[in-house]
């Protein structure tokens, strides 16, 4: 019962945050997601799983509950800490967006754009939470859409470049998604006459097609990549490092849910979804070094990042263990990432051309640090993404012993992660100073930074590795 | 005993943490200039710490025969992984020369650094290479050897990069604005960190799949607990070469070793100090330190496992053709900190070799790769803190200087002196008893129908000799003549003044202590064949101070590297570029057709649609007439 009510915390929220202003706001929004945060954290500690009913739906749609495991609880611990410390980042990046676009005569009033932000950002980010602790598809495809749409007019209200173009395209990208998963969810709901996760038992070969393909889209994998950079680049920043971190890996959430009732579809299929995760993560890391926009090379780098997610799903046990913790380090590293783009775009008025940058460790040393960090815990290196890495690479040999062109093309992917993200140091943060100068700005824009690196290499060590990675061993049994 | 373990990682991390926050808020923090200080308190804690786990942990002195004594703190106990700490003969002195020498190099550091720019940063990351190191030596478990080692890999990025702004020309390698056929023959410090962590990450991978893998297998990562022999039978040949040769790529290039060598060159481009302790007891060192753990444990000369044979081969055989390059590379280079980085390869070549040698020769193989290592570090620290001197008084990266600088700097040309003839293997001096018991171990792999390694070993040491003659004469006795800028230098002075103290002291242990394997080292001295060695080094020591350049083309080629860069800085980039070249042409095409040609293709469909709905009845009629007659035509060409 008290993790409802820690889950309702946020979610009432949502609705009276718009009568706050700005500073108040922020506030909130960050303390409502830090409470359920450690609240989280407890359960984590408590390695067990348990159901909280919310009510009964006539069949096919059966119960809806909230559900409690070591799964839900380490993907709502990164949608929390990450949602908390980009709303402390929000106050002065959106300040500066609203400055900007006022300037431009596009909005008119601040105090007022910055309340319909912070619903739109409540709603997004607390319909991302509830998803995770969803116990039903139904539900579940609720909060997804919830997420979609709020994100969607963030995207179109307060993007840049073409963004009502990109909104758009964003909208029907993540729909066509959509609406292969509601197609598959219905079908699982009427063969088994509930849609509660208790209670399915079987789950049809075209069902789980549907899911799969709707949840690459999603994801995304090679092909439909397309939508991602568009999207992931023209957002406003603080919605980018939500969107990157945390929306997109959802669906490997939801892999892990359907996979956990029936695994049929991944293991007929295994070969095949391994190499195009392998091709995924390839290509679009030799992607990212011919960006010349920041945000797009981050965009590319979580197409790279999600492909290890395709990879690992694949994997038995050890396997799954990856992709949860692939997706904390991800949204960890990631998030980071996209603040500190967002960072030099707030402090030196737009810039995120690489062609301009050079040697910015000069001009704004605490950023040029945080994303060392964020490009260490992409990479693996001392920091929580390296269990990651690990469990892939026991998986690895559980399942292909030793095939020598798997493990050659995963040890690839991996070398190729290290390589653009230091790249990517060079080109940016090191080399000749490029002639900007030294400006002061707010202390939000790096300390939350600082605080989610600090959590990415604490999850390295115990007492936090070891709730994490046991309570995944419990609920996945095997390794 | 946790305690001490605090004290030993913990102190130089915490110790440091102060200056880096100054520097991170300030930017200006004169104030905090003192605070360097605090970073080598904590160095000397550490330093205490490792000397004390040396004399205390275990029986003194330490016998390579002893038990290891295990302690395990809890991390992941569900998976079996624990952080285990091991203090066995390796670890415990590795782990006392490794806190001796970045606490000497600590101090040499507090003048060589005072004006710098970035202490913050530069003391942070000094500190966390030395406990990254620390964390290698002491381990027992892989994952957790791994957190050591990818924390070398990092430091060792954030201070070859320290001078990021590429504005000083004192911290390029190579000729500056130097062309050789389309490739800049020069190298910049954010170049240089950034190859050193590209290439160490090629070797990094897999050798964690092998980490993996291991795991997998046995059940554990504890190097001194698992069963090495059943693992090797289980996984059959093959098995074992693919395992083992992924573990060596990251030795292999972590410790430079062909092709991944190209690296450490460019790795000059840090602080003098930096190199320092890069090449000496760090980051090159984990390498070869990795291999002799791994063969203590495994054990080869016990079990004769097919496949085990053919990886030491591998291993002795990179090993001692990197030594023969490295030294010859050396021998043409006349960059003070690149020729002794090549030197450093060399070294690190034979002390591959040396310990794979014992595969066939036992034991006994790895001790004296392991002391050789030991009294590398010492003299190779010396001379990395006196070309650091020297770089800071002539202001110039290269071998220059006469009689006038050795009469200037007294202390830095006595060093020199010492360190050179101690490491080149001259008799009676310290490397001439290890590299003795190394012409030992490669004469007897004759008896395995092995001459090549004796050949080459002997080669590679008489070029040795040779290229430190010629770093003591060109910076000392026959170099051009160069304006000096003599301003304090007192503590540099005395830091490697101990250094190179040290290695008398190793020499003293090597001729008085009647234990294993020193005993060895005293008998294998005077062996009638290591006697002729030791002569025939000494002479080229004697011809390269007189004659120290090689001015022929023969010279230029060596001087160059052979033309190695091409392989890292030219075919390697270009496939490189060209995948990702095609790669962008495919997002384009991509996004082209998805967000481009199939909305435009909408568009065009219903402005067509739409054209023909403009209600005259005309239209109509021609449309309905139009599909009336095409059904007809349909059905009598399909013969309804």
């Amino acid at each position: 019962m008290i993790l409802l009510i820690l889950l309702l915390i946020p979610l009432l929220v949502t609705f009276l945050i718009p009568f706050f202003r700005p500073k108040a706001s922020t506030a909130i929004s960050t303390a409502s997601f830090l409470i359920p945060m450690v609240g989280i954290l407890y359960y984590l500690s408590k390695f067990e799983r348990f159901e909280i009913k919310l009510f009964d739906v006539s069949s096919p749609i059966g119960e809806f509950y909230i559900i409690s495991d070591p799964i839900s609880n380490a993907f709502g611990f990164a949608i929390c800490i990450v949602s908390a410390m980009v709303a402390l980042y929000s106050l002065p990046y959106m300040g500066h967006r609203f400055e900007e676009m006022i300037k431009e005569g596009e909005i008119k009033d601040e105090l007022w754009e910055f309340r319909k932000y912070w619903f739109l950002y409540q709603l997004y980010t607390v319909s991302m939470l509830w998803l995770v602790y969803s116990g039903n598809l139904i539900m579940l495809y609720i909060f997804l859409e919830l997420s979609l749409v709020a994100s969607f007019m963030l995207i179109f209200k307060y993007g840049y470049g073409n963004r009502q173009w990109v909104g758009i395209l964003y909208f029907v990208w993540t729909h066509i998604a959509g609406v292969l998963a509601i197609i598959s969810f219905l079908m699982i709901a009427f063969q088994n006459q509930t849609a509660a996760l208790h209670g399915i038992k079987t789950i049809g070969f075209l069902a789980w097609l549907l899911v799969f393909v709707g949840m690459v889209v999603k994801l995304p994998g090679l092909g439909p990549h397309i939508w991602l950079p568009w999207a992931h680049a023209e957002a406003p920043t603080p919605v980018s490092a939500l969107l990157s971190p945390l929306t997109v890996g959802l669906a490997g959430y939801i892999l892990i849910r359907i996979y956990q009732i029936d695994p049929s579809f991944i293991l007929t299929f295994r070969n095949p979804i391994v190499a195009y995760g392998i091709i995924t993560s390839i290509y679009a890391g030799l992607s990212v070094v011919k960006q010349r926009d920041y945000k797009r090379l981050l965009a590319y780098s979580t197409v790279s990042q999600m492909g290890y997610m395709l990879i690992a799903l694949c994997l038995g046990s050890a396997g799954l263990i990856a992709v949860v913790v692939q997706y904390i380090s991800h949204a960890f590293g990631k998030s980071i990432l996209f603040m500190t783009a967002g960072a030099i775009i707030a402090i030196y008025h737009g810039l995120r051309n690489l062609d301009r940058m050079s040697g910015m460790h000069e001009y704004i040393p605490t950023i040029a640090n945080a994303a060392l960090i964020g490009f260490m815990t992409l990479s693996g290196i001392m920091t929580i993404g390296m269990f990651a890495e690990f469990y892939i690479l026991v998986g690895l040999t559980e399942i292909y012993k030793f095939n020598l062109p798997v493990i050659m093309a995963v040890v690839t992917v991996f070398i190729i992660s290290g390589l653009y993200a230091f790249y990517t140091m060079r080109v940016i943060y090191y080399g000749r100073p490029f002639g900007y100068e030294k400006r002061r700005f707010s202390r939000l824009l790096d300390v939350p930074m600082f605080i989610i690196g600090f959590l990415s290499f604490a999850f390295v060590f115990p007492p936090l590795a070891r709730i994490l990675l046991s309570g995944l061993k419990l609920a996945f049994g095997g390794v | 005993m946790m305690e001490l373990l605090i004290l030993l990682f913990l102190s130089p991390i915490v110790s440091s943490v102060p200056i880096a926050f100054a520097w991170l808020i300030d930017p200006k923090p004169e104030w905090a200039r003192k605070l360097p200080i605090l970073s080598v308190i904590g160095l000397f804690i550490s330093l205490c710490a490792a000397i004390y786990i040396l004399f205390n942990v275990g029986s003194f002195p330490p016998s390579p025969e002893s038990e290891p004594i295990r302690y395990t703190i809890a991390w992941l106990p569900e998976f079996n992984i624990n952080f285990v700490f091991i203090f066995d003969y390796l670890s415990r002195i590795m782990g006392a020369l490794t806190a001796v020498i970045a606490f000497l190099i600590g101090v040499y550091g507090l003048e060589y650094m005072r004006d710098d720019y970035r202490l913050g940063w530069y003391w942070f990351f000094f500190n966390l290479f030395t406990a990254s190191m620390l964390l290698v030596v002491y381990s027992d478990n892989l994952l957790m050897f791994l957190i050591g080692w990818e924390g070398l890999g990092l430091a060792s990025w954030a201070l070859i990069g320290h001078w990021f702004r590429d504005d000083d020309p004192l911290s390029f390698v190579g000729v500056i604005d130097r062309k050789v056929w389309k490739l800049d023959y020069f190298w910049s410090p954010s170049f240089g960190g950034w190859r050193a962590i590209s290439t160490i990450r090629v070797g990094d991978m897999p050798m964690f799949f092998a980490i993996g893998a291991i795991y997998l297998l046995t059940g554990t990562l504890n190097i001194s607990e698992i069963d090495w022999s059943s693992l090797f039978h289980h996984i059959g040949f093959a098995g074992t070469i693919l395992l083992m040769l992924a573990f060596m790529m990251g030795p292999f290039t972590k410790s430079a070793q062909l092709p991944f060598s190209e690296w450490l060159m460019t790795a000059m481009t840090g602080p003098t100090t930096v190199s320092a302790l890069l090449h000496s007891a760090t980051m090159v060192a984990a390498g070869t330190y990795m291999f002799m753990r791994l063969s203590w444990y495994i054990e080869p000369w016990e079990h004769h496992i097919h496949g085990v044979e053919l990886l030491y081969l591998i291993v002795l055989f990179v090993g001692l053709i990197s030594a023969f390059y490295g030294a010859l590379v050396a021998l043409g280079c006349l960059e003070r900190k690149v020729l002794l980085a090549a030197s450093t390869m060399s070294s690190l070549g034979l002390m591959f070799a040396s310990s794979a040698a014992s595969y066939w020769v036992g034991k006994i193989a790895v001790l004296v790769g392991f002391w050789y290592l030991v009294t590398h570090a010492f003299a190779k620290a010396t001379l990395f803190l006196v070309a650091g001197h020297l770089i800071h008084f002539t202001h110039d990266r290269f071998c220059v200087g006469d009689t006038e600088v050795a009469k200037r700097i007294k202390v830095a040309f006595v060093a020199t002196i010492f360190a050179t003839l101690c490491l080149s293997g001259i008799p009676p001096f310290t490397a001439y008893w290890v590299k003795s018991a190394m012409d030992e171990v490669m004469h007897d792999l004759i008896h395995h129908h092995m001459t090549l390694p004796l050949t080459l070993l002997v080669l590679t040491s008489i070029v040795y000799s040779a290229f430190l003659a010629k770093f003591l004469s060109l910076n000392f006795y026959k170099g051009e003549k160069v304006h000096l800028h003599i301003h304090g230098g007192r503590v540099m002075g005395s830091a490697y003044t101990v250094m190179y103290l040290m290695l008398f002291l190793l020499l003293w242990i090597y001729l008085t202590r009647h234990i294993e394997p020193f005993t060895h080292f005293f008998e294998a001295g005077f062996v009638k064949s290591s006697l002729m060695v030791g002569l025939a080094v000494t002479v080229s020591y004697g011809l390269a101070i007189f004659k120290p350049r090689i001015r022929s083309p023969v010279g230029a080629f060596l001087g160059d590297r052979m033309y190695m860069p091409y392989l890292n800085d030219f075919i390697v980039p270009k496939i490189g570029w060209a995948i990702a070249f095609i790669v962008d042409h495919c997002n384009r095409g991509i996004d082209f057709l998805c967000h481009r040609a199939v909305p435009r293709m909408f568009e065009i469909y219903s402005i067509g649609v739409r054209r023909i709905q403009d209600g005259r009845l005309e239209r109509y009629v021609k449309i309905a007439v139009g599909f009336i007659l095409l059904m007809a035509v349909i059905s009598v060409v399909m013969g309804w």
